[in-house]
């Protein structure tokens, strides 16, 4: 019965965007037990915080 | 799905950058907003993941033309592929969440602002890579035009927003004048004397720790000047940029920037919309996922889930919260299959680890951050003298992949057994570098850094010499306690899968419902008797929606929910433990229990702040705060249904020297109720007094909407606060300066509204001492990181939602709350947990058992036991619980015969990097 | 030449090193004599090493936390 379920539910997630929200969701998700596939349109993750110099308030290193 | 052909095998690339080198095709590079030129081949920023190199398929000459293949005839590792085909893949997924972010405004051809036409006129993203150590200029702040330093800038606000004239977007961005601020005073930082003007409608610093930061801008000389600038203008000979605008006193004032800086806003990129469109999600007319305020990551479609600047302009934090909320959502609906796709990860078996101590130190420029003020070669050329250290690297960021892959590599080729990191703090960044070791094959615990930036260059800015000699101390005393480290052995402990919320407003209903429908058992505790806190206060959202049939929906399901159990009336009175293992005391109204959970997550709320004394509150039966306000509204008092005029009054007690914040969301709640009054009313007065208004994000709509249907707004400063004065038996004369006019203003009233501040509850102070958790200079709950961890503590396992971290509305209220038990749900899913191996260990040769370190823990990890000594006698000594030692070492202090130390802080350890501190 | 004394804090990782930090992160600015050394809490700091630093030449020690 138990079987049945997981076959009918797949245990993983598709996150679209590799920015800060999409790879936090793909963090979270992988740590609480599913397979997470993470797209990204660009050759790199991290989005747009990646261009950013410092973070307000702290002026902490976006990267 | 379409897989885009790399042509460079990742798995053979070594990014050894050869390829970029040879590569004779330049092309504007798109990282540094095209301010600077990058390859046709190339990695898109240095601390890029994957460190790997891609062809640009649209810029490649051979790909275009083919001639050329100059990359595949240099590259040592064989690693381009010019066959490489796309890829469609189809995946079977069971929930998807989007993701796509956002695009900035473009302003190219709209000539108010000349973007595009005069050089020194660039948009706030080109300003960042301006600012930026590893930007085009190396973080020198110089005009595209001419090289020449910039010594006046002007930021204009709202490009691209709360504009239907020259853009579509009537939206706020919510995050331009914050990051106006920032830009303002880093520019300030690079150029000592600039002058920086922040030219703004309303300046919208409704964050977290934002108002303070505002001050902060303006005590370092920052002109912030409220007013809309009407064209810009080129200087011809000089290209400097001249406008006007109508300064505060009414006067036309002419004046010459030698750049200006554009704020652009936040828009959905095209990409974003088609990926809506094949997702079939619904956007709304501006572009934007539409949800609901109680299911802020949910989307049109089930199954299909949003976060972050794809649903709405917003910052960092809210955007985190909103991806750990979706992925907790999305994978709710999957909870049965949870564990049946994953793998875990396998580390290298340790290398054994040889007496001698052979020491690596790497030092960490951090862009400039640490090698403005600290004279990292110098640091690097003493680190090489001292004892032990046979390798000495230096890197821009230390924290990048490719530099975790460097370490990786020079820890084996060298044979490195210990290793010394200088750069930021070991608070945030020792778990990163720990990993690096594992990867390495050596054990976490041989690693040690050493804080030469916010305990070193940060704070001593102004002194980079003696900044350096400081560095060199803190890299010998690192270098000193690194070579007497040993590797300890990893310790797991089960983790109790049963989650903790307290609070049952709504933040800690929304927790406490998602931890259970991920399977999870919970107890929620409330303080009084009924659910839904601050909530039942309000009657609608900003978006319109009913508050109450949301809050009695949510009631009845906590009720239902067999995985929940209530207790009202109860307080939590004490706790102990650590994550996974936590022991808490709730008293309620018969007895008290003792629970044992895995996981907290506190959701204890805010109060309404009462204006005693103020604007005749107390005093006059017509003054009312805005939630009594809503409450006679409702009902239909007899005041409400006579008066004609309302005056609302907003920043009571807030953004105040007693309460430097903004408390976020009364403008929103004023603008709505004078815009319901309008409408009901007509021909009544509705006014709203105002010091900044700020209708951030989509709630801009509302403000529009409230001045086209003739509700007044007028700005008043701080110090020049309106009066309220009772003139008639059922009527006030509010007296406010006219900017306009300049001028008093005396309105006639029947009704006064304080928009009053969201204040701290004293419940939740209590409550961060029972769990040892940090509280912010405003009473509200300290997060881990302001930016990346806004829901997580410094403490793991315990986590927070709602009006307890910072005002907020319903909607982000939700979205921290799913977040929160998103997070609770990344430990609750795991049987057991690994610990640090920072723990209290006994000296069997030293101990004889005196017992003095039992009275003294504070966590009872230690105990007595009897051993078989020699000759047949049995010795007494003391044993550590390893799940309950803290690592705090009390014990180590009080034992008189060095029985028992801290592995990682023996007194051996703590004195080596004593003696090295003084040996300078 | 004026006294320039040498500073030892011993600061507790959870919070006055955290302060420590944070004082960073708020671009305070203070004297650079102070040298800390971490320790995971301000009551691990054995009485020996406190006599130690003053025998190796400190002027003052601190212990925060």
């Amino acid at each position: 019965m138990e079987w049945n379920m997981s076959e009918q539910v797949k245990g993983s997630v598709l996150i679209a965007g590799g920015g800060i929200a999409g790879m936090q969701a793909a963090l979270d998700a992988a740590n609480s037990g599913f397979y997470v596939y993470l797209v990204e349109r660009r050759a790199a993750i991290g989005g747009k915080m990646a261009q950013l110099d410092k973070t307000f308030p702290t002026n902490d290193c976006a990267m | 799905m379409s897989k885009h052909p790399r042509y460079v095998d990742t798995e053979k690339c070594i990014a050894c950058g050869l390829c970029a080198e040879k590569c004779p095709k330049k092309v504007d590079d798109e990282y540094n907003e095209e301010l600077s030129k990058r390859k046709a081949i190339y990695i898109p920023y240095p601390q890029a993941v994957p460190q790997k190199y891609a062809i640009d398929s649209d810029n490649c000459l051979y790909l275009k033309s083919g001639k050329c293949r100059a990359c595949e005839k240099f590259c040592p590792a064989g690693a381009i592929n010019f066959e490489d085909k796309p890829e469609t893949l189809s995946l079977d997924v069971g929930a998807i969440v989007l993701s796509p972010g956002f695009t900035t405004f473009d302003p190219t051809g709209i000539r108010t602002w000349g973007y595009g036409e005069f050089k020194n006129v660039i948009t706030s993203m080109e300003m960042e890579r301006l600012l930026s150590a590893s930007g085009p200029t190396e973080g020198h702040l110089i005009r595209p035009a001419d090289k020449k330093e910039v010594k006046r800038i002007a930021f204009i606000q709202c490009v691209g927003s709360r504009d239907l004239n020259k853009s579509h977007n009537g939206y706020c961005s919510s995050v331009c004048c914050t990051y106006a601020i920032k830009q303002a005073m880093m520019a300030k930082d690079h150029v000592k004397d600039l002058e920086a003007s922040i030219f703004f409608m309303d300046m919208r610093t409704h964050g977290k720790e934002f108002e303070r930061y505002y001050e902060r801008a303006k005590g370092l000389g920052i002109d912030f000047k409220r007013c809309r600038v009407h064209s810009l203008e080129p200087v011809k000979e000089t290209e400097d940029i001249y406008f006007r605008y109508i300064d505060d006193r009414g006067k036309q004032i002419e004046t010459q920037y030698d750049m200006v800086v554009l704020s652009v806003g936040l828009c959905t990129p095209p990409s974003a919309m088609e990926l809506a469109y094949h997702a079939g999600v619904e956007l709304n007319e501006d572009r934007f996922v539409e949800f609901s305020s109680f299911d802020p990551v949910g989307t049109s479609r089930p199954g299909v889930f949003s976060c972050g600047a794809f649903s709405g302009p917003k910052d960092i934090p809210q955007t985190v919260m909103e991806a750990s909320a979706a992925a907790a959502d999305a994978t709710r609906l999957l909870r049965s299959a949870r564990n049946s796709l994953t793998r875990t990860r396998e580390f290298p078996p340790e290398l054994p680890i040889d007496a001698e101590p052979r020491i690596g130190v790497f030092i960490c420029h951090c862009g400039t951050n640490i090698a403005g003020v600290v004279d990292v070669e110098k640091v690097a050329e003493y680190a090489r003298t001292l004892p032990n250290v046979v390798h000495v690297g230096r890197n821009l960021f230390t924290c990048s992949q490719d530099t975790q892959d460097t370490i990786k590599n020079i820890i084996k080729e060298k044979g490195l057994n210990r290793v010394v990191v200088a750069a930021c703090t070991p608070r945030t960044h020792e778990p990163l570098f720990r990993e690096t070791l594992k990867a390495a094959g050596l054990n976490e615990y041989l690693f040690d850094m050493a804080n030469i930036r916010n305990q070193d260059s940060w704070v001593h800015a102004g002194q980079p010499e003696m900044a350096t000699l400081k560095a060199m101390d803190l890299v010998r005393m690192s270098v000193a306690k690194v070579g007497l480290l040993s590797a300890l052995p990893g310790i797991a402990v089960p983790v109790n899968q049963t989650g903790l919320v307290i609070g049952g407003g709504i933040a800690g209903m929304v927790s406490a419902l998602e931890l259970a429908d991920h399977g999870f058992n919970v107890f929620l505790v409330e303080k009084s008797n009924v659910l839904g806190g601050q909530a039942r206060h309000l009657y609608r959202t900003w978006k319109g929606e009913p508050v109450e049939p949301a809050l009695h929906e949510l009631d009845a399901r906590v009720r239902s929910n067999p995985l929940i159990t209530l207790c009202l009336d109860s307080t939590v009175a004490a706790a102990e433990g650590f994550v996974g293992n936590f022991k808490s005391t709730i008293v309620g109204p018969k007895a008290s229990r003792v629970v044992e959970h895995g996981t907290a997550i506190i959701a204890t709320g805010a109060q309404g702040y009462v204006p005693e004394g103020e604007y005749l509150f107390g005093s006059s039966s017509r003054v009312f705060t805005a939630i009594e306000f809503d409450k006679l509204n409702m009902m239909g008092d007899r005041r409400m249904k006579e008066a004609k005029n309302y005056v609302f009054i907003q920043c009571v007690g807030s953004r105040c020297q007693e309460r430097m914040y903004c408390s976020r969301v009364c403008c929103t709640h004023s603008v709505q109720a004078a815009l319901e009054l309008k409408e009901k009313n007509p021909d009544g007065e509705v006014f709203i007094l105002y010091r900044d208004m700020r209708t951030y994000g989509r709630r801009e709509e509302l403000y529009r909407k409230a001045r086209e249907k003739g509700v007044v707004f007028i700005n008043y400063e701080a110090h020049q606060k309106p009066v309220v004065r009772a003139v008639e038996p059922r009527r006030m004369e509010v007296e406010v300066w006219d900017h306009i006019l300049h001028e008093p203003l005396r309105i006639l009233t029947d009704i006064v509204v304080l928009a009053t501040a969201v204040i701290p509850n004293p419940a939740t102070a209590e409550l961060a001492d029972i769990y040892k958790l940090p509280i912010d200079a405003d009473g509200f709950l300290q997060e881990a990181h302001a930016k990346l961890r806004p829901v997580d503590f410094a403490a793991d396992g315990i986590f927070m939602a709602g009006l307890a971290h910072c005002p907020k509305p319903v909607d982000e209220a939700v979205a921290q709350a799913k977040a929160a038990a998103g997070r609770a749900i990344s430990v609750l899913s795991s049987t057991s947990i690994n610990l640090e191996a920072t723990k209290a260990t006994v000296v069997e040769a030293n101990c004889d058992g005196c017992a003095m370190c039992l009275d003294v823990c504070p966590y009872k990890a230690i105990s007595l036991v009897s051993v078989q000594g020699t000759a047949g006698k049995l010795n007494s000594r003391v044993e550590v619980n390893l799940a309950q030692c803290k690592g705090c070492g009390v014990c180590q202090a009080t034992c008189p015969k060095d029985g028992i130390f801290v592995a990682g802080f023996s007194l051996e350890q703590i004195s080596a990097q004593v003696d090295a501190a003084l040996a300078g | 030449m004026s006294f320039e004394p040498k500073i030892i804090g011993f600061t507790c990782n959870w919070c006055s090193y955290a302060a420590a930090d944070l004082a960073g992160v708020s671009r305070m600015q203070y004297p650079p004599n102070v040298r800390l050394v971490r320790v995971m809490c301000s009551g691990m700091v054995h009485p020996k090493v406190v006599a130690r630093a003053f025998e190796k030449g400190a002027d003052a020690v601190l212990v925060m936390g």
